[in-house]
């Protein structure tokens, strides 16, 4: 028989009894949809918070910690597979001041590998890198921290003159736009908060992007390396001969080139003797939890396909009882018993794979519908007008889901006709064709 | 054609553990020749229908071989039977056993589709067919919107729609009127000659019986003493 004629005799039989099949899809519909929800819960509780420990955070980045990092360390880790780029940061750690149309503020130079800090993501808002030892790049709130500092002093000097007056009024903050400007930054000594005076001349050249947190501000320089042996000189002349604190503090982070390497490279890094802390090792026990979660999940909505197999089954038995007869005859014509048993087989996968298809639309759309009115009900409940505006996802159907869903629904479906078919093919010819019309 | 040789079967009556065996055939050999009309007669119970059942393969004899055109079926397997039996034999029932959700033309249709024959081809040959045993102003009838003269002819297209050379007919005329068995047997009758193809008669009528080349007359599970009858 070919299989288009066997589609065709399957669907003439549902068709036949079309209340009876749609009520067992509905059954077969409702086991799966309950599963793919259930199972959406867990997926979609774990997006939530993997999002709230990876937002606005790099999740390639290895954070490497040691006593005694430097240049030539940095560069053996750059040799370290799946590493993308190995960022060594050096802060200038003592009093520094900056002056630019005068306007002042104290913020921290950080010098730093500019090729290995665009490799590892850093982004400018506007502008260029540094291509000498004279230009930097200042950080996104790098001009709202210049302040008119003698402007502080004389509100300073009203305030307490005016009794009435408590608090200060807004600082004037610089307007104009900082690019292209030269700006005077001096080292002093931190201890007497005084400047060694050997200004030095920089140029804005860039702007950095803005941390993706609001609640982050980044108001430092950032210079090229090119720059230190300027400023080691002026601290070392400013500074007493006894003086053993280095002018700059470093960091250092690693990046892999992606997050499932992230665990490798760490792995090599704690060999080699470093203390290291990567986002791969908090995410490795969500992910654990969250496995052991949605494995549950997933069983516990297998339970209630089950339960609509028991549909399934007595449809097909009720199938295969009713058209015994008929059987018979197609048995006696020489149909053989493979094929009777693969066209009850296909009715049962038939019932199984519209009920899986029903339930997969009805879940996606179920899941829409618990994200966008779930978080207007929880904020509403909770009386907090800006729950609505967090990013919480309740429900998340990925494509593996329904992957899994339907396999087991299909699955199970074609066990429950298993031995409805099973039951046909063992028909005797010379009965069934003795029953009554 | 088709050779019986020593044919025993018997069925097991009794309950269930404590079943004993009732002969139905009693050491039964006959033979068929190709393109003949055998009747097979004998009272209810006589064992008839159990030989006809054997011959077409729906049940297996306990002992004693079935061959047919050579080929010992007696020995087949339930798959090996079935295939054999849609492409060497036709049957016609006394009730017709019809597909209640089938028209005449899909009824007819089924042992095509079951041989896997491609919808063009099938179509073609069905309506040709339709016309030669005049049932085309039905074809689109189902079995309840015919009468049991036009449902027997369904089942007897349909028995001829793959070309057997064999057709098993068990009571052909059991459910019709003397009139209708009239058309039937005549149908028959011709189908024989202008076809060639071998009958195999189950009847209890002597009158249906009377068409047939050879009759053989059953009683109690044996071929009794002098029951061949070679008729005119």
């Amino acid at each position: 028989m070919q299989v288009k004629d066997q589609f065709d005799f399957v669907r003439q039989h549902i068709r036949k009894n079309k209340l009876r099949v749609f009520m067992t899809v509905l059954a077969a519909t409702m086991g799966t949809a309950f599963l793919i929800i259930l199972a959406s819960v867990g997926f979609g509780i774990q997006d939530t918070l993997r999002k709230e420990i990876l937002d606005n955070r790099l999740v390639t980045q290895v954070e490497v910690y040691a006593a005694d990092l430097n240049a030539e360390k940095a560069e053996e880790m750059k040799k370290i597979d799946h590493v993308n780029a190995v960022v060594f940061r050096q802060n200038v750690g003592t009093w520094q001041k900056s002056e630019l149309d005068g306007f002042t503020t104290y913020s921290q130079l950080t010098v730093s590998d500019f090729k290995e800090e665009a490799k590892a993501g850093f982004a400018l808002a506007e502008g260029r890198l540094p291509k000498n030892a004279q230009e930097v790049v200042v950080g996104h709130d790098f001009a709202a921290s210049l302040y008119d500092e003698s402007a502080e002093q004389t509100e300073q000097a009203t305030a307490e003159s005016d009794e009435e007056t408590s608090e200060s009024e807004p600082q004037p903050a610089y307007r104009e736009a900082v690019i292209g400007k030269t700006f005077t930054y001096e080292l002093g000594n931190f201890n007497e908060e005084k400047s060694f005076g050997q200004p030095i001349q920089l140029t804005i050249v860039g702007i950095a992007k803005a941390p993706a947190k609001d609640f982050i501000q980044d108001s430092r320089i950032y210079a090229d390396a090119a720059v230190i042996p300027e400023l080691e000189s002026i601290y070392a002349k400013g500074m007493p001969e006894d003086n053993e604190e280095p002018l700059f503090s470093a960091n250092l982070n690693v990046y892999a080139d992606k997050l499932e390497n992230v665990k490798s490279v760490t792995q090599v890094l704690k060999k080699d003797g470093y203390d290291v802390y990567s986002i791969s090792e908090e995410l490795d026990q969500i992910d654990v939890f969250f496995l052991a979660l949605k494995a549950g999940l997933i069983f516990v909505g297998t339970i209630a396909i089950l339960i609509s197999s028991i549909g399934i089954f007595n449809t097909m038995t009720m199938a295969v009882t009713e058209r015994t007869r008929e059987i018979g005859v197609m048995k006696a014509l020489g149909a053989k018993p493979k094929l009777i048993q693969r066209l009850f087989l296909l009715e049962s996968a038939w019932i199984g794979l519209l009920g899986t298809v029903i339930a997969v639309v009805l879940s996606y759309a179920i899941s829409m519908l618990a994200n966008f009115v779930l978080p207007m009900i929880v904020g509403a409940a909770l009386g907090e007008d800006g729950f609505s505006d967090l990013d919480v996802t309740f429900s998340i159907i990925p494509w593996q889901l329904v992957l899994i869903a339907s396999a087991i629904s299909l699955a199970v479906a074609m066990i429950s006709g298993w031995r409805p078919a099973r039951k046909a093919t063992q028909i005797d010819v010379i009965d069934a064709l003795r029953q009554e019309l | 054609m088709i050779t019986a040789q020593h044919i025993q079967h018997s069925f097991k009556i009794g309950k269930k553990g404590k079943e004993r065996p009732v002969p139905v055939l009693k050491d039964l050999s006959f033979h068929v020749e190709k393109g003949a009309i055998v009747s097979i007669v004998g009272r209810s119970g006589s064992g008839k229908s159990t030989l006809l059942h054997i011959l077409a393969g729906f049940l297996k004899p306990d002992s004693g071989t079935i061959t047919v055109d050579g080929t010992v079926t007696s020995d087949f397997n339930e798959t090996d039977s079935a295939a054999f039996r849609l492409d060497r034999f036709g049957f016609i029932f006394q009730n017709f056993q019809l597909m209640p959700g089938l028209t005449t033309f899909e009824n007819i249709e089924l042992p095509l589709k079951l041989k896997g024959i491609s919808r063009t081809v099938r179509k073609a040959e069905v309506n040709e067919l339709l016309q030669q045993v005049g049932l085309q102003e039905v074809r689109d009838h189902y079995p309840n919107e015919l009468s049991g003269g036009q449902q027997q002819r369904v089942s007897i297209a349909r028995a001829l729609i793959t070309n057997p050379p064999v057709i098993f007919a068990d009571e052909p005329t059991g459910s019709l009127d003397s009139e209708t068995e009239q058309e039937i047997l005549a149908l028959i009758r011709s189908l024989n000659r202008t076809r060639g193809i071998t009958f195999v008669i189950i009847t209890h009528d002597d009158e249906v019986a009377a068409i047939a080349d050879t009759i053989y007359h059953m009683h109690d599970g044996v071929l009794a003493a002098g029951g061949v009858h070679h008729a005119g």
